[in-house]
């Protein structure tokens, strides 16, 4: 419970920034709490690719943002991504979580056993990303919001039976690539702004 | 397995490319044979051959190596159009990346990693291509696009992993739900109607080699994803089990088909009409899936393949007709790049369906069975049919307008021979039309058997 709170907060500080920068280590401190919440269902080897690719997803962004003031205002957006996410991530999980009988238990600190933790910071994290890309105006809130949706899909991915080592690695691929484009996309929009 | 071989000739020839991308006489060639070389490895690897890596299974169908050796043949072409008539030296390692995306989209078998493929796939040309950077426009182009291709990705992500780690006992609606998250999802990434507006704003913003490769190369390669997600998902019965979903497919299949028809006729220029054509016929096609019917899905995936091929070659072509054209004209004209024009209007008769070409019997048994379905999908669909005929015989008509005596044939005419070669093989196609629709024909029995599992 405690870690959804965490995740919450830390998208409620990303989806606030004003600066990129902040931005990126907001999303830093996404990326590791869903890696903690994950914990349960990876191994530690699993964990850490997880981890290096939100590290240098947020490293991409704090690089592109250039200085410390670069950003986005987010004003009334702030506010219409959280309502959006707050309204929806309850009814994801109403329409898609994991029906079963009996009730889960779910510890204070950690993920528990039957994934309720990971689908709801899962939800969570899809809901604010969709809410955050659909009202962004430049491409410092459109990476944002793509990360936390990765970030999100990386964290359902988890409750997939296979090879979670290659689904591993590819989703971390994929979240870099992400990051990069992003990062290329900010990098190129300061500079036609700029010119 | 000679996917994985052709696989690694591209992606390391990517990055090769990408060292050395700007010396475009050395980068030019070694891209064409690179994409060459995988096209042979495809050609000569055994039907359904199978392997696995890092515990993910690779398996080549027929119609993978049809696929995958088109849209490859596509990007040969693409290359040698910016290596001899539009040089740009990043595009070289973007198609060579997306060429590798091609190969391992069509012959993974894993549903969750195929469209992570693709997703990477629609990334690349983002990041190095769509845009000029110092125009204003062009970055909002390359942004909006980037946002729906992250959007529809993560969606149809998320969908796939829900549907693959929940038990089979779950409610049927979940799984309802989720094939509708897919769908729109995949609708977002094919610029359906309404949610094109990202690719009409790439059509006036991107060069004309990019949109060729993006509506040309990658569109195609979305729907054909889309169709073995479905057969290899096992969500196909949610389909069958609510006909509100058969209804959602053939809803904005018929809204494309007929809006992109009707966005194509009041086109103001060249680039437009393509695009909004490829918009119709992916409608179409959407259509023939939604049937559910054997005849739907060849016929879809055909005008498919068809529709990437001759939208590459009416691109390029209406790329060099612009670059010919002079501040003074008004519009592109014949008279300044002749052969580049008749290779627009030959691209036309394949984007219709003209018989004798291969583009026909796609567009024949899509329209066949939407009437077979319902008269009113399959007159809606021949309406959106012969809108886009009129469409592309008004701009054939205004590209012809000059008279012969002023004409100047190009001293490069690269889209000319492009269009050239690819009319040939088009009219080839539909002399041994087998040659595409047996593989095709494949696919849909295996779709067939997958919706319905004994």
């Amino acid at each position: 419970m405690i870690l959804l709170a965490v995740i919450a907060l830390a998208t409620l500080a990303a989806n606030g920034a004003a600066q990129l920068r902040n931005a990126a280590a907001a999303f830093l401190a996404v990326s590791l709490t869903a890696t903690w919440i994950a914990a349960g269902s990876a191994s530690p080897g699993q964990l850490a690719v997880a981890a290096c690719a939100g590290l240098v997803s947020a490293a991409l962004l704090y690089v592109a943002a250039g200085d410390g003031a670069y950003g986005e205002e987010p004003g009334w957006r702030l506010w219409a991504a959280t309502i959006v996410a707050a309204a929806a991530t309850p009814a994801a999980f109403a329409s898609f979580r994991t029906v079963s009988g009996d009730a889960p238990a779910l510890p204070l600190f950690g993920a528990d056993s039957a994934g309720v933790t990971v689908q709801v910071a899962a939800f969570w994290l899809l809901s604010s990303g969709i809410a955050i890309l659909l009202t962004a105006r430049s491409a410092v809130r459109m990476s944002v919001g793509a990360l936390l949706m990765i970030t999100g899909v990386q964290l359902l991915v988890r409750l997939v039976s296979g090879s979670q080592l290659t689904y591993t690695l590819l989703f971390s691929w994929l979240e870099v690539v992400v990051a990069l484009v992003g990062a290329f996309l900010v990098v190129n929009e300061r500079a036609a702004r700029e010119a | 397995m000679n996917a994985l071989i052709a696989i690694g000739i591209l992606a390391g020839s990517a990055l090769v490319a990408f060292a050395i991308r700007k010396r475009i006489p050395v980068v030019g060639p070694l891209s064409a044979a690179a994409l060459i070389s995988a096209i042979a490895a495809l050609v000569i690897a055994p039907a359904d051959a199978t392997a696995t890596v890092l515990d993910l299974p690779f398996r080549l169908t027929a119609l993978g190596r049809l696929g995958g050796v088109v849209l490859l043949a596509t990007l040969v072409l693409l290359v040698i159009d910016v290596w001899i008539g539009e040089p740009a030296y990043n595009f070289f390692p973007t198609a060579l990346g997306i060429g590798a995306v091609i190969v391992a989209v069509l012959s993974l078998a894993v549903p969750l990693a195929i469209y992570a493929t693709l997703l990477l796939g629609l990334l690349i040309p983002v990041g190095s291509f769509v845009f000029q950077v110092h125009r204003n426009r062009s970055v909002e182009a390359a942004l909006r696009h980037f946002a729906f291709v992250a959007l529809g990705g993560s969606l149809g992500l998320a969908a796939l992993a829900l549907a693959a780690g929940l038990p089979k006992d779950q409610p049927a609606m979940t799984f309802v739900l989720l094939v509708v998250v897919l769908v729109i999802a995949f609708a977002l990434k094919l610029a359906a109607i309404p949610f094109h507006t990202h690719a009409a704003l790439l059509v006036s913003e991107a060069p004309a080699a990019a949109l060729a490769l993006y509506f040309g190369v990658l569109v195609p390669l979305t729907f054909l994803a889309f169709a073995q997600i479905l057969t290899l998902s096992g969500l196909l019965p949610a389909i069958v089990q609510v006909h509100k979903v058969q209804d959602l497919l053939l809803g904005i299949g018929l809204v494309s088909a007929v809006g992109g028809a009707l966005l194509a006729s009041g086109a103001g220029d060249l680039r437009r009409l393509v695009a909004y054509s490829v918009i119709s016929n992916l409608g179409a096609s959407l259509v023939g899936i939604g049937t559910l019917s054997g005849p739907g899905i060849v016929g879809a995936i055909a005008i498919v393949l068809v529709t990437g091929v001759c939208a590459t070659q009416q691109l390029l072509a209406a790329g060099a007709l612009e670059r010919a054209s002079t501040p003074e004209d008004a519009r592109p004209s014949a008279a300044r790049a002749p052969l580049a024009a008749a290779a627009f209007i030959a691209g036309a008769a394949g984007m219709i369906g003209l018989p004798p070409l291969v583009g026909f019997p796609g567009h024949f048994f899509v329209e066949l069975i939407a009437y077979a379905f319902s008269g009113w999908v399959g007159t809606a669909l021949v309406g959106a049919t012969v809108l886009l005929l009129v469409a592309q015989l008004r701009a054939g008509m205004a590209l012809f307008a000059a008279p012969i005596e002023t004409w100047r044939v190009e001293p490069r005419p690269v889209a000319g021979a492009i269009g050239a070669i690819i009319f040939a093989a088009l009219l080839l196609g539909g002399v041994a039309p087998d040659v595409l629709l047996r593989p095709i024909a494949a696919f849909a029995d295996e779709f067939l058997r997958a919706l319905r599992p004994l």
